[in-house]
């Protein structure tokens, strides 16, 4: 099948420093992908860069290729001006991003914002089909029509998460990528918001990105995962393959942590340190300062992301692991990780 | 310090108790009911999670444990001893502490870590020459170096330092108790286990009763010894924490452990999902409070306000009527599996 998006080194710099240091996906008509890793670790810098979003301060490079369906020639995103980005996103890309419920318009009614979403990228919609439209939007993400006529106080952070829902939906994207869609919700309206997504996603062929830290999430949403690490995926496969066969130490760690209810209680040994600054990111394998499988050649040769089992590729030097030793927990000094 | 090891202590014993408190907030003429009615026991060197969802009241319970919120009705007492007088309250807050979610917010940005720490000795009038070796202590304990870190300013500090710093600033007068709530969810999962490893640390070490007030039920199973459920101002369930979150015996509770997201590839499958959203506040339903969103409601359900009954292991007890063989013989309906 062709793909819907393809990205290949995707680099996003701060003065010259990177941020997101070589990305490559590609992403199947329909798919949900997981970007998965801690904070700073260039998972929501990746997102904005596909959108063409980042702040002015930010530079980025490298080829981004989507095939909205139904439309002959490939979009080169990379190549787009402002005004040409703008009838990409939205009609072809959309986001919901964390938080998203508090950047709804104080002042304007619900139906109205909507309304607005859909006329500035579309040209001259017909007002009547407009109408319809939000009506057929707000039911789609289990709201009642009569939310257009409410204001965003008015309703609970479940309903207004939902409401940016539909408005990411206005244009009838190809793709979603929702940035921490479900961290400022209760467990409850979590499970409602995700239940959603993939309701979506089946009836109206959405393709999802799905950035979370949380890896309960993704394992329940997404087809493949992507985990990153310092501006670099490290691990990328099946959400299968990577959940019951992890092939990089990080992931493996991060595996660990989760708590499993009905298991063994108690706290999971932590990662020692804080990942590093992927703009100055140590030498060899970036995670070699808090891994606690590493040897000799980790500390001068970088790694680099190949296949180690079939469609299951992992950036660490000793991969494929048919079993992973028992460790001592390492204690990284501040100064191996900084 | 605390003489009380955890472990050695009688059931009968309790650090703090609270009963039957009652907090309500005026809402354009009506009330809010954001506690009503909780009684609870800490025990001495106990971790105690309070779970619940936004709204529920964990927070405000928290707060009113400290008497940092008015409270309508109910008393609180440490060691047995009633809390009433400006004077106890001021005592009460020298051996029960509490840190708060975020630490980006809860420290002066315009002070360094120093002052931070050694504020709270000035505040409670601890004699001067003592607080040196109390601030290096307290900065030890939470694994920052008081060295390295005494000098520097909060955005000098990641977020994990910046909450270990808050934990030192709780721990400098030494309590008995530490109250957290949310202390982790803002951040990462491995400076989660970082945080979670100190704090389980003093309790184990020196017998810190901690209360956990989360939203993370897996958080709370792992790390608490009894939990308890709170849902609009109540607690509907409590026990021990693996009794409450892997056998639930109130409806709620099993709806909160069904909707938690487990870490297994297409784990969510079709579960049954609780519908709606927590009522408002103003506005509680009649009878059990839970019954228009409970899906095992029967007949009585929306008269009968339900109190704690035991239910399930020893020393759970939850808050509702199919636990009550009464009032299921007289509904004939299906009796609690």
């Amino acid at each position: 099948m062709s793909p819907l998006l393809e990205v290949e080194g995707l680099r996003v710099t701060h003065d010259g420093k990177p941020i997101v240091d070589g990305v490559d996906l590609t992403l199947a008509p329909g798919e949900a992908l997981a970007l998965a890793g801690e904070s700073g670790c260039g998972k929501t810098t990746s997102a904005l860069a596909l959108m063409r979003l980042l702040p002015p301060s930010l530079e980025q490079s490298g080829v981004i290729t989507l095939y909205p369906p139904g439309v002959s020639k490939p979009v080169n995103i990379g190549r787009r001006t402002e005004t040409g980005m703008r009838l990409v996103r939205w009609r072809h890309i959309s986001l919901v991003f964390q938080g998203a419920m508090n950047s709804l318009d104080p002042v304007q009614k619900i139906g109205k914002q909507i309304d607005e979403a859909i006329r500035l990228h579309e040209r001259s919609p017909v007002t009547a089909e407009v109408k319809a439209r939000i009506t057929e939007l707000l039911e789609t993400v289990g709201l009642t029509a009569g939310v257009a006529g409410r204001y965003p106080h008015e309703l609970s952070g479940g309903q207004r998460q939902r409401v940016m829902i539909a408005l990411a939906l206005a244009c009838r994207p190809s793709l979603v990528i929702a940035d921490e869609p479900t961290t400022a919700l209760d467990v409850v309206i979590q499970a409602q918001v995700l239940q959603l997504l993939e309701r979506l996603r089946e009836e109206l062929g959405l393709a999802l990105i799905l950035i979370s830290h949380d890896m309960g999430v993704l394992a329940e949403t997404c087809d493949r995962i992507a985990v990153m690490y310092a501006g670099r995926i490290v691990e990328i496969g099946t959400v299968d393959a990577v959940f019951t066969d992890p092939q990089h130490p990080y992931t493996k760690r991060l595996l660990d942590s989760l708590p499993v209810i009905g298991g063994r209680r108690g706290i999971a040994t932590p990662i020692p340190g804080a990942p590093p600054d992927p703009g100055e990111p140590p030498p060899g394998c970036r995670f070699h300062p808090r891994c606690p499988y590493r040897r000799e050649r980790c500390d001068v040769e970088d790694p680099a992301l190949r296949e180690v089992r079939p469609a299951h590729r992992s950036a660490c030097h000793y991969a494929p692991w048919e079993r992973w030793p028992e460790v001592e927990p390492v204690v990284a000094t501040e100064e191996a990780t900084k | 310090m605390s003489e009380i090891q955890a472990g050695e202590v009688g059931m009968g014993e309790t650090l703090m108790s609270v009963s039957e408190v009652e907090v309500h907030f005026a809402a354009r003429r009506k009330t809010a009911r954001a506690l009503d009615g909780v009684s609870l026991d800490w025990r001495p060197g106990e971790i105690l999670g309070v779970v619940g969802e936004s709204g529920c009241g964990k927070s405000t319970l928290a707060r009113a444990m400290l008497g940092l919120q008015p409270t309508a009705e109910g008393q609180l007492s440490l060691s047995g001893g009633l809390v009433s007088s400006k004077d106890e309250q001021q005592k009460l807050r020298k051996r029960v502490q509490m840190i708060f979610q975020d630490p980006y917010q809860s420290l002066n940005p315009r002070q360094r870590v120093a002052t931070i720490v050694t504020e709270p000795l000035r505040v409670q009038g601890v004699a001067k020459e003592k607080h040196d070796e109390r601030v290096r202590r307290a900065m030890n304990d939470v694994g920052l170096d008081p060295d390295r870190y005494l000098d520097r300013y909060p955005h000098q500090l990641s977020g994990g330092q910046r909450q270990r710093v808050a934990i030192a600033a709780a721990l400098v007068l030494e309590p008995e108790g530490l109250i957290c709530d949310e202390p982790v969810s803002m951040l990462d999962a491995s400076v989660q286990a970082q945080i979670l490893n100190v704090l389980v640390g003093l309790q184990k070490q020196r017998g810190l009763a901690l209360i956990f007030i989360t939203h993370d039920l897996s958080l709370a199973w792992s790390l608490c010894d009894r939990i308890v459920v709170m849902y609009l101002g109540r607690i509907v369930e409590e026990g021990r924490a693996e009794d409450v979150i892997e056998r639930p015996q109130h409806p709620y509770t099993q709806a909160l452990v069904t909707a938690i997201p487990v870490a297994v590839p297409g784990g969510g499958g079709r579960r049954e999902l609780l519908a709606g959203e927590l009522p408002d506040p103003t506005a509680v339903p009649p009878g059990c409070r839970f019954h228009p969103r409970c899906p095992r409601r029967f007949e009585p359900c929306d008269r009968i306000d339900p109190e704690l009954l035991d239910a399930g292991a020893p020393g759970q007890r939850a808050a509702c009527l199919l636990h009550d063989p009464a009032a299921v013989a007289a509904a004939g309906a299906e009796t609690a599996a």
